[in-house]
């Protein structure tokens, strides 16, 4: 084997990896629609989520956890399916783990103190979703994200808009369209 | 300079195919070596052997489901010395 074919065999493994960046869009997909229709719900049946003093914390604790079961489970699958781990895929899922840490974290905190933790989730989330796009080059996530921070942060300023629709509207900019448009984009391969 | 056995070791088409994809992935699993080197199960299995008897991946085992996974790492001295390795190739070439 010659020093030619020793660099071609270099070339030809190194190009066999593929970044797919298709579940990750699937994850921001199910997770948008997930809190949308949660948020829709508690919304429109109030009376049924708030039947008792627990049961809202009940409700937006439960099904997000069973939730990140799922995709849990999901991505393990997945990194099964494909055979391979980059170091992007590292990156993202230490990210959006750190993410899940500090989402139980701040529900915890607002459960204690009795206070919504719409607004801060929010937040962490546009920091997270811009740090996504940013890390992966995608510039629709990345507006997305930079959206939704600007949307929450108006949302500080305006007490009286109902949380419910800012998780709504937020979520349907600056998670829903990104992820769709980064599960049907085309793979680089 | 790089080390005479780790030349030696990459000499090998299919050892030097499996550490170069390894370099550009964090972790990959036996099937997936098996397609990008196009070796048999057993051939492949030998060779990634004596990278690991060398240091220079990882090989970690473990259940998913009742079922047995092995995923494979290249190591910090596998990164060095593929790097050190295609420098020189580079210098040769």
């Amino acid at each position: 084997m010659n020093k030619e074919e020793q660099l071609r065999i270099i070339n030809n493994a190194i190009n066999q990896t593929k970044q797919n960046l298709k579940p990750l869009g699937y994850n921001l997909v199910f997770w948008s629609i997930v809190v949308i229709s949660m948020s829709l719900f508690h919304y429109f049946f109030p009376q049924i989520v708030q039947f008792s003093y627990y049961s809202a914390a009940i409700y937006w604790i439960s099904i997000p956890l069973l939730g990140m079961i799922y995709t849990t489970n999901y991505n393990i699958k997945n990194g099964i399916k494909v055979g391979y781990e980059t170091q992007l895929d590292r990156v993202i899922k230490i990210i959006w783990g750190v993410f899940g840490f500090a989402w139980i974290f701040i529900v915890a905190i607002s459960l204690i103190y009795k206070v919504s933790p719409v607004q801060d989730v929010l937040f962490l989330l546009s920091i997270v979703l811009i740090m996504t796009g940013l890390i992966i080059k995608f510039n629709n996530v990345t507006i997305g994200g930079i959206g939704l921070l600007i949307f929450t942060a108006y949302s500080y300023y305006n007490p009286l808009m109902n949380l419910l629709l800012v998780n709504v509207v937020g979520l349907s900019l600056g998670m829903l369209v990104p992820g769709l448009s980064l599960y049907f984009q085309k793979n680089d391969e | 300079m790089m080390n005479k056995e780790t030349e030696k070791l990459l000499f090998n088409p299919i050892r030097l195919k499996a550490i170069s994809f390894l370099i550009s992935v964090e972790k990959c699993n036996f099937k997936t070596l098996i397609d990008v080197t196009d070796s048999t199960k057993g051939n492949l299995s030998i060779q990634l052997k004596k990278l690991n008897e060398a240091g220079l991946i990882d090989i970690k085992k473990y259940f998913h489901k009742s079922y047995p996974r092995t995923d494979y790492s290249i190591t910090k001295k596998g990164k060095k010395s593929f790097e050190e390795f295609f420098k020189e190739l580079k210098l040769l070439k």
